[in-house]
């Protein structure tokens, strides 16, 4: 009997040789260079230095003071960038207006633009002379208000924000869009205005979505360095974050305590990771 | 009553000229209709969810064709549903009460005798996340009904439903047209449903009919 | 909805309440022993700068925030916002280009570094000339020249000697300061560089090669105040102490730089100034002015230049000496480094208002019952030119006869005047201008020797000659120099372009 008059169901069932094994091994085998990319980072830094110059170096002043305004810069430019991020990407996600993709775009551009040539465009902006009189921006918060920014931390908080509230705005424009809308139009058919519609429905429903871009936010803080070494300048004790006191220890040759640094960084980095991520989790329940 | 005169909609790719509907009061009126021609957009413009490029609406005889969808005074329940993710079913049924600051004894007796009618006070203290398609749907329509509007609109409300639930569902409805006397907009492609709800029939082809 | 409003009401909370932190602790740093001063720093002196400011810190308990970077980086930066107290670059180039645009006032000589070849201790390579470095296998690693002082002075020391461009290709990469070119070597990517001897004193492992291209390769380090400093005094008073030999400077020495200053410390200097009395009326307020911006006290001592010189004979040493005439100051040249002429003043004949008597010409001084005033001739210079002139003129004898008075100032003779003891007086033209209601001055014109040239001069044994170099640039600025004219003087001294002798 020639095979194609047989009946298909007397074939006889035999697994084929192929196995899962291969595709996990190349997949696994790809992520894992990445992961092992890092842990050598991290280990050799770890084998550079020791637990005693780790010490040493964490007593400095310099560096207990750059330790305290990284945390407290970083986390008020990430809840600025939140606070600002959350009504500009709702309005970018809900609504289409003339010039949306103009402003989209701008939004985009500190993503993309290298740190130093922001953390130049700032000091240009605070020291532009506009008009005949020649009145500078800086000049006048210095002056009238009383409040000085070049040199100082609230140039820092102003360079990360610049940075860190992109990137919130990108996240919260995902998290909008990933929200039904149409639960907002029956709100709005309820009796809701647009925002107590904003307030009560998009909102608690972005709450995960704003963990997250706090979380890229203060990331993102954390690591800048060169606009807040142009506009801020790296002045000990007054400007100084960690990531600039990496850069400091280096220029005079402290590479140990320089490497201790960075190791706390990468401590504070993992501990602010942990504790968003147990914060994002513990509001879906 | 419903009425819509002369209106023009634009959506995505083809747009309704000119078209007119009246559904008086009490009536359960269903329109009939391909999908994707338009059903979804006419119900939007009652809400005043989409706007319209000419032409007026009308709901309870007023003009309402520039007054924002809160103050329309009906309920919509859309074809997805669009539950609130983080609310319980109860707070779905008093949500548009406590929008408009009702006292709340009102809201708790309105919530009572709504959640009796649809069968679902034994559901009032659970999120709507993981409810069947046959509770999810009663609780959009009593967060819809609650507020006892004048208009009730609904999009393709038995679709997703399977043979035994929508049946339910399809009884449950003339209980409520019984007992509330709602002016009713049904939006359905299916003919069997229309002929068991309908007062009147409506049919869009370029315009709409009454069949 | 409610908790929404109450985690954002806390958000808020949280967000002011850390930024009152981050403002009190900054402004709690300034008043805590006087207001802190800003200081933008060149890379290769942060080390010898941080240890002298922790010395300072100490002993006055004011606070100095130091931006570190490449020269030319800092001069943008100052540039740019226009704020800072005090400049210190590798190389005094930098704040010579900063005066020209007008962003730097005094500027205070350091020290001085010379650029050397640094490599690994052991020198593994077997660098030992400028032919070594264009090896192959030996990693060369700059400064980058527009940035930093020491690229700047090894391009142009290495341009005169034609061997630039071989050197540029050989090198390996540029960095942005000669700190991170230390680095690269001490890490172990580059196997030379060029650096600054000074800066080899904080990298232990590396040792230096002196070549002779090099040998003009060298940077003055100087500090210089910002202009645009809104605390000149305190600026001034750190910049002092980082130049003075026993403190900043003694940092400096321990780390291998060749010192340049020879001024010594003291928290308030006393200057001693002795000085001519016609001089007061042109230099009094720039010297009020130069103590109060620079907090230093200036003991002036206005006297005849014959009286001066005299106690300056009998043990009396002041710091500088503004004298009334090139002769004075040639009777204690011994004391003072060679002097420098500034203005010139020329003797008039003074009368009373309207010129009753018709006196025109020294001649008329000679006639019957005029009562003639002079200075006298050992006393003060005007009274030595007077006879010089006089002399010249063949009239010495009449004049003399009606003299009645010889005394050791013009301003004496010019009160004499008023009180109408005197008809006439011969005195010098800036002391006329400061009467001009009461008294005319009439010109002695064709004798050459009546005109008295000033001269300024430092003392060699000064404590402070850089403060007295200092109070000099004031007394020589457009600002003064105006005044001097508004008194009558004209004036001799030279710009700064031509000062070629610095």
């Amino acid at each position: 009997m020639s095979p194609s008059e047989s009946s298909p169901r007397s074939v006889q069932l035999v697994p084929r040789r192929r196995s899962d094994a291969p595709f996990f091994i190349v997949m696994g085998g790809i992520s894992a260079c990445f992961v092992l990319l890092i842990v050598l980072l991290v280990a050799a830094d770890l084998a550079f230095t020791s637990f005693a110059e780790f010490r040493s170096a964490l007593a400095k002043p310099e560096i207990q003071a750059a330790f305290r305004l990284t945390l407290l810069s970083c986390t008020v430019a990430a809840l600025l960038s939140v606070f600002i991020a959350t009504p500009l990407g709702y309005l970018l996600s809900r609504y289409r207006f003339p010039g949306r993709f103009v402003i989209d775009t701008i939004v985009d551009i500190p993503i993309v633009l290298p740190p130093l040539v922001l953390g130049l465009s700032l000091l240009i902006l605070f020291h532009l002379p506009i008009g005949s009189r020649g009145w500078e921006l800086e000049s006048w918060l210095r002056d009238e208000v009383g409040f000085q920014v070049t040199y100082r931390w609230p140039a820092v908080i102003l360079a990360q924000f610049t940075v860190a509230c992109a990137f919130a705005v990108r996240t919260m424009g995902v998290t909008f869009d990933q929200i039904n809308p149409r639960a907002e139009h029956v709100a709005r058919t309820l009796g809701c205005s647009r925002a107590q519609a904003f307030l009560r429905i998009a909102l608690p429903q972005a709450s995960r979505g704003m963990i997250a871009a706090f979380t890229i936010a203060w990331a993102r803080a954390l690591g800048e360095f060169g606009p807040i070494l142009v506009f801020a300048g790296a002045t000990r004790m007054r400007t100084e974050v960690l990531s600039t006191s990496v850069f400091l220890e280096l220029s005079v040759g402290q590479l140990d305590a320089a490497v201790a640094v960075s190791l706390l960084m990468v401590c504070m980095a993992v501990v602010v990771l942990l504790v968003l991520r147990w914060l994002g989790t513990g509001l879906t329940t | 009553m419903i009425g819509i005169v002369d209106a023009t909609i634009h959506a995505g790719n083809f747009s309704l000229n000119n078209f007119s509907i009246e559904v008086q009061r009490g009536e359960y009126a269903v329109l009939m209709g391909q999908t994707g021609c338009g059903k979804t957009s006419i119900l939007e413009a009652i809400c005043g969810l989409r706007k319209i490029h000419s032409g007026k609406i009308y709901i309870q005889g007023t003009d309402v064709t520039n007054f924002p969808p809160g103050d329309r005074n009906l309920g919509y329940v859309p074809q997805d549903l669009a539950l609130f993710p983080m609310l319980t079913v109860q707070k779905h049924l008093e949500f548009a009460m406590k929008i408009r600051k009702v006292a709340s004894s009102i809201i708790a007796d309105r919530t009572r005798y709504m959640s009796d009618v649809l069968g679902i006070d034994h559901l009032l203290s659970r999120r709507v996340q993981g409810l069947s398609g046959g509770e999810s749907q009663r609780v959009a329509l009593g967060r819809a009904l609650a507020f006892e509007p004048s208009v009730l609109l609904l999009d393709e409300p038995l679709s997703a439903l399977d043979e035994k639930t929508r049946e339910e569902m399809q009884s449950l409805l003339l209980t409520i047209k019984q007992t509330t006397g709602v002016t009713t907009l049904h939006v359905t492609h299916n003919a069997k449903e229309a002929e068991s709800l309908a007062d009147r029939h409506f049919r869009i082809e370029n315009g709409s009919i009454v069949s | 909805m409610k908790r929404f409003w109450i985690v954002f009401l806390a958000l808020f909370v949280a967000v002011a309440a850390m930024v009152y932190q981050l403002a009190v602790t900054d402004s709690a740093a300034s008043t805590k022993g006087g207001s802190p001063i800003t200081m933008f720093c060149a890379a290769s002196n942060q080390a010898v700068i941080e240890a002298i400011v922790a010395d300072y810190k100490s002993e006055f308990d004011r606070e100095v925030y130091i931006n570190y970077g490449p020269s030319q980086g800092l001069l943008s930066q100052i540039e740019v916002s226009k704020t800072g107290d005090v400049f210190l670059p590798a190389d005094d180039s930098y704040l010579k280009l900063a005066r020209e645009k007008g962003l730097v006032r005094e500027i205070l000589p350091a020290a001085e570094m010379h650029a050397v070849i640094a490599v690994k201790r052991g020198n593994p390579k077997s660098i030992r000339s400028f032919d070594d470095l264009l090896r192959r296998d030996v990693r060369v690693v700059q400064a980058n020249p527009d940035a930093a002082a020491i690229g700047k002075i090894s391009r142009a020391a290495l341009s005169k000697r034609e061997l630039w461009k071989s050197i540029d290709e050989a090198t390996a990469a540029y960095r942005g300061t000669v700190t991170e070119v230390a680095n690269d070597i001490q890490v172990g990517s580059a196997d030379a560089g060029i650096v600054y001897d000074a800066i080899l004193h904080d990298y232990p492992d590396l040792a230096f090669i002196k070549i002779p291209e090099l040998e003009s390769a060298k940077s003055k380090v100087a500090v210089g105040i910002i202009a645009g400093s809104k605390n000149a005094k305190a600026s001034l008073h750190f910049a002092r102490y980082v130049t003075a030999q026993d403190r900043g400077m003694k940092q400096y020495l321990r780390r291998g730089f060749q010192t340049q200053s020879e001024e010594v410390w003291n928290d308030v200097p006393e200057l001693n100034l002795f000085a001519g009395s016609m001089l007061r009326p042109a230099i009094e307020e720039t010297i009020v002015e130069f103590e109060q911006r620079e907090g230093v006290v200036v003991n002036r001592v206005y006297n005849g230049c014959g009286i001066l010189v005299a106690q300056m004979k009998a043990g009396q040493h002041p710091d500088a000496y503004f004298a009334c005439d090139n002769e004075f100051m040639s009777q204690v040249t011994d004391l003072f480094q060679p002097p420098v002429a500034v203005s010139n003043n020329e003797l008039v004949i003074l009368v009373q208002k309207g010129n009753p008597h018709n006196i025109a010409s020294l001649r008329d001084l000679g006639r019957e019952g005029i009562r003639v005033g002079i200075g006298h001739e050992k006393q003060c210079a005007m009274g030595w030119i007077t006879q010089n002139t006089l002399r010249e003129g063949g009239i010495e004898k009449e004049v003399m006869a009606n003299v009645t008075v010889q005394s050791p100032t013009g301003d004496m003779l010019v009160n004499q005047m008023r009180t109408g003891s005197l008809d006439a007086a011969v005195a010098y033209l800036s002391n006329a201008a400061g009467s001009a209601e009461f008294l005319d001055a009439i010109q002695i014109t064709g004798i050459k020797c009546s005109t008295a040239t000033q001269p300024w001069a430092v003392a060699r044994d000064s404590k402070f000659p850089n403060t007295a170099g200092r109070l000099f640039d004031c007394l020589t600025s457009p600002h003064s120099k105006e005044v001097f004219a508004a008194e009558g003087f004209q004036w001799q001294y030279d710009t700064l372009e031509s000062k070629a002798s610095e």
